[in-house]
């Protein structure tokens, strides 16, 4: 076994685990720094993927932003608000709800079953691709490719992201704000 | 059809018969404004006059007759019109002269009754009716007079309507009445059928008509039975005579217009008038009839208390005698004894009503509290009305058929020429003539019994006043009007010879259709002798008996209780007709109660359960699937309803597992 | 070899993950967080297949506009979870329930 694949069956690991204990573990807190663990191991993901650009972003903008905001969110709010956000977990694990494990459990069967069939049936732009060499190397310059699809095809979108950004920004600001004498 | 000209007499005959009826009309309007009576007595006697008048223009001379149109039945025409032949004028004559001394008597004799305006009115139209039906020239207008005439009668005889026996006795009448006038009506049906006219012109204005009938030999005895019939209920003939003793419940007045001068003699005035309807074996059972009733009524008059009930039942028998008159074929005679019984007759009544008057203010003067009818109370009233006893002693006289009274014409010649047509007949009908003589014996009996009894005598109460007894003669009202009766009841009205029937202007006047038998000289000197000799030996005899108080026999025997009770032909009718019909009836209004509306009933009980029935399907079937319906859809939504619960996690997880649901299908449906 | 497969299995078991998050957990905010598995899930798969769209890099420029969307969603539900406790004091999902029948 290689030394890439191993890597990735320990970041996948990690991530996989690092969720499922996310969504079962009673502390808030210990919930909010295993989501930091899942981005962080994501973001490796990526980087298997050869998307170092998007891991970068990611860890940037996941980890160093959302997740500090939740942290702060989290730890900056009155006592009431943290006494509320500590209720129900009495316990380590909180009891699973069983028809949602059953929901989940039926969508990863289904996703699961998907991905396999992705395996067999390779879609055909794919096989195009493969048999054409035309898939991202580790040594491509990613920043360069995206930098330049981001000016040209993906203009628009671009600047609708930032005027987006602006909105929730200014709504996240409107939405919190204090009440005079409040 | 003669189309109605307007000849004098007709004019005349017609203001006759509708002067009383617009009297009526004018009595009725005017109410108890009319009481004086004086639109009745004008009505009638212009009455008189108008039909005296055609009287003398008709009398002798060919009838006159005019018609006018009535009716159609699709085909059939019936017309209304006057026939004014001998027949006719004479009784119109006759009942208004009849009629009009009755007015006046009643003036008196009615006087402070307070039912009197209503008197006039029906005494109105009663002569309306009367001179209605004698006109008539078709049987179907003969036979509305003839009703009318019984429902004047009906009316005048419950003229006191409180009194119990009065409203008896007019249903009495008339239900016996309509008895003959289903007769009537079936005669006329007959008639009809057979000749297809009811003219009376044309039935039997030729000679021969009858003969050409269209009806099946037998028929025709049967319409002639059947008119017979109709004219027995009408002149009170046995045995439908029972109606006429109790119709005296009426005003005494009223007793001697109709039930003893006119409307009985109706009868026989409608036989005359068709006399030639009739075969042999008819006028054998009208001649044998008529004789029966004469003995059977003056063997019930023996006995009877009532004064007027004597008159009364010497009315039916005088009926009889009339009725015998035309079963002898001698029609004419027949009316002849009709016109003079009228007078003779009516003056009784009126005497009879004058003692009645009488005792009644004695009763209340001396406060008695007798039965003023009652003869046995009565006695010696010679003294204090002498003018009465004259003219009833003339009238009873003239009823016994004593010489030189109007009654001997006529009686005396009946009985004659009964025995000349016995003579000529076989097996029972000889007996006829016998049975008249005997009947004549009793009528004499009887009568002078009443007048002994009545005038002659001491009186049968005691007094306590013992001078003054304050009786007094009748008043002038009354006198008169009897008087003039009595005038009319001798012979001098009738022919100018006493003893002699032979030249009576009214049978010179009216000829007999069919030839009279042989007339036998010998009777005709014996019959009459017989009968004076007769009647003086039985007023001898009453004298003795009544006055002197000698009397011989038995008052409690079996033939005397028979006479007293009537033959108790009226239990009779009781136990076998009327009792049973009541039963009927009874049992039919069980019948109807019970089983026609127990089926009605029955029927609304059904439709109401079915309707209960439908009520409960409609509430809990119908209802119940509706109300399902809308149950299942509120279970339904209530079930889904749950999904909705508001909380976020379950909207996103049914979000989820639908969308599972679709993946999946889309794995494992597809290929 | 790291096939396409790997990470497609991985994605979903992240985005299963966060599906259970979402649909189970009494914190609101943990039901953000989960939200956010489901969008790195999805993002993962974006990138897994890019790896073979070298003409154009749509999957990771994709990804980036998917990165900076979800940080804004979560900026957003974070004040209105802060305003949804000012109102009805708590957090809970399963409490709030106004808009039940």
């Amino acid at each position: 076994m290689e030394m890439q694949v191993l890597a990735f069956y320990a970041f996948s690991a990690i991530a996989v685990g690092s969720s499922i204990l996310l969504v079962s573990i009673g502390n808030m807190a210990r919930a909010l720094f295993l989501f930091f663990i899942v981005l962080f191991s994501v973001a490796g993901l990526y980087v298997f993927a050869l998307a170092d650009f998007v891991a970068i972003t990611q860890i940037l903008v996941y980890v160093g932003g959302v997740l500090v905001l939740m942290l702060f969110a989290f730890m900056l709010s009155s006592r009431e608000l943290l006494n509320q956000l500590q209720n129900g977990t009495s316990q380590f694990l909180a009891l699973p709800a069983w028809q949602a494990l059953f929901i989940a459990v039926s969508f990863l069967a289904v996703l699961v079953y998907t991905a396999i069939h992705i395996g067999t049936a390779e879609p055909g732009w794919i096989t195009a691709a493969k048999e054409a060499d035309a898939t991202i190397r580790p040594m491509d310059n990613t920043i360069q490719h995206i930098g330049a699809q981001l000016m040209t095809h993906y203009l628009l979108p671009f600047e609708v992201i930032s005027v987006l950004l602006m909105m929730a920004l200014i709504g996240a600001a409107h939405l919190t704000r204090k009440e005079g004498g409040t | 059809m003669p189309t109605p000209t307007p000849t004098y007499p007709l004019l005349a005959a017609l203001s006759a018969v509708l002067l009383p009826f617009i009297g009526f009309l004018l009595s009725a309007m005017l109410g108890k404004r009319a009481r004086s009576g004086g639109i009745a007595i004008a009505s009638i006697t212009l009455s008189l006059l108008a039909a005296g008048y055609a009287f003398a223009q008709v009398w002798g001379h060919d009838p006159v007759h005019a018609q006018w149109h009535w009716f159609t039945v699709g085909q059939q025409s019936f017309h209304v019109g006057m026939l004014l032949d001998d027949k006719a004028v004479l009784m119109l004559v006759l009942v208004c002269l009849v009629a009009l001394p009755v007015h006046g008597y009643s003036v008196a004799y009615m006087k402070g009754d307070p039912g009197i305006h209503r008197y006039w009115a029906y005494l109105g139209l009663f002569c309306f009716a009367m001179l209605g039906l004698v006109v008539a020239d078709n049987l179907l207008l003969m036979y509305v007079c003839w009703e009318l005439v019984g429902f004047a009668s009906y009316l005048l005889i419950g003229f006191w309507f409180t009194k119990d026996a009065a409203v008896q006795a007019n249903k009495k009448a008339f239900i016996i009445n309509r008895i003959g006038d289903v007769g009537f009506l079936i005669g006329i049906a007959l008639v009809y059928a057979g000749f297809g006219t009811l003219d009376i012109g044309v039935l039997f204005g030729e000679p021969n008509r009858i003969a050409q009938s269209a009806l099946p030999t037998g028929w025709l005895t049967v319409a002639g039975l059947a008119f017979f019939l109709g004219a027995m209920a009408k002149s009170a003939q046995f045995p439908l005579h029972v109606w006429l003793p109790d119709a005296m419940e009426g005003p005494t007045s009223v007793s001697s217009l109709i039930h003893a001068a006119t409307m009985v003699a109706a009868g026989v005035f409608l036989l005359a008038r068709i006399f030639p309807v009739f075969d042999e074996y008819v006028l054998l059972v009208i001649a044998t009839t008529g004789a029966l009733t004469a003995f059977v009524a003056a063997y019930f008059a023996l006995t009877q208390y009532d004064i007027k009930r004597i008159l009364a039942f010497s009315t039916i028998s005088q009926l009889g005698f009339m009725m015998v008159g035309i079963g002898i074929g001698m029609y004419p005679m027949a009316l002849f004894h009709l016109a003079t019984h009228a007078f003779f007759k009516c003056l009784l009544f009126l005497c009879a009503g004058a003692v009645i008057h009488e005792m009644q203010h004695i009763s209340k003067a001396h406060r008695l509290d007798i039965d003023p009818q009652d003869i046995r109370n009565m006695g010696g009233l010679r003294a204090h009305m002498p003018v009465t006893f004259a003219t009833m002693l003339v009238a009873s006289l003239a009823l016994t058929g004593f010489p030189f009274t109007a009654g001997y014409l006529s009686k005396d010649a009946l009985l004659v020429h009964a025995f000349e047509w016995a003579a000529l007949q076989h097996g029972i009908a000889k007996a006829i003539p016998y049975v008249l003589v005997a009947v004549s014996v009793l009528t004499s009996f009887y009568i002078f019994r009443l007048l002994t009894k009545v005038f002659l005598g001491p009186f049968a109460k005691t007094l306590p006043s013992g001078g003054a007894t304050g009786m007094h003669e009748a008043s002038k009202w009354m006198l008169v009007p009897m008087l003039f009766l009595a005038v009319c009841s001798l012979f001098p009205l009738f022919t100018l010879h006493p003893l002699n029937d032979g030249q009576v202007w009214i049978l010179q006047g009216m000829l007999p259709e069919a030839p009279a038998p042989p007339p036998l000289r010998a009777l005709h000197l014996f019959i009459p002798a017989f009968s004076t000799l007769a009647t003086c030996a039985v007023a001898l005899l009453t004298w003795r008996w009544y006055v002197k108080g000698k009397y011989p026999l038995k008052t409690d025997g079996f033939l005397y209780r028979l006479s007293a009770h009537q033959g108790y032909l009226d239990v009779l009718y009781d136990r076998m007709i009327i009792r049973p019909v009541l039963k009927l009836s009874g049992a039919l209004l069980w019948a109807d109660r019970h089983i026609v509306d127990g089926i009605i009933n029955g029927f609304a009980a059904l439709g109401r359960y079915m309707a209960t029935a439908a009520a409960w399907i409609d509430q809990r079937v119908v209802d119940g699937v509706v109300r399902l319906v809308g149950k299942v859809a509120w279970g339904l939504g209530n079930a889904l309803r749950r999904s909705q619960t508001g909380r976020i996690q379950h909207y996103l997880a049914s979000l989820f597992f639908i969308i599972l649901v679709i993946l999946l299908y889309h794995m494992l449906v597809q290929t | 070899m790291i096939t396409l497969t790997h990470f497609l299995v991985v994605g979903a078991c992240l985005f299963s993950a966060g599906l259970y998050a979402v649909l189970a957990r009494r914190n609101a905010v943990l039901v953000l967080v989960g939200i956010e598995l489901m969008i790195n899930a999805a993002i993962l798969n974006l990138v897994a297949f890019s790896r073979y769209d070298k003409a154009g890099y749509g999957g990771q420029v994709f990804a980036l506009f998917a990165i900076v969307l979800a940080a804004a969603g979560v900026a957003v539900a974070l004040a209105i979870v802060l305003n949804v406790y000012k109102f009805y004091k708590t957090i809970n999902p399963e409490d709030i329930r106004n808009l039940k029948d």
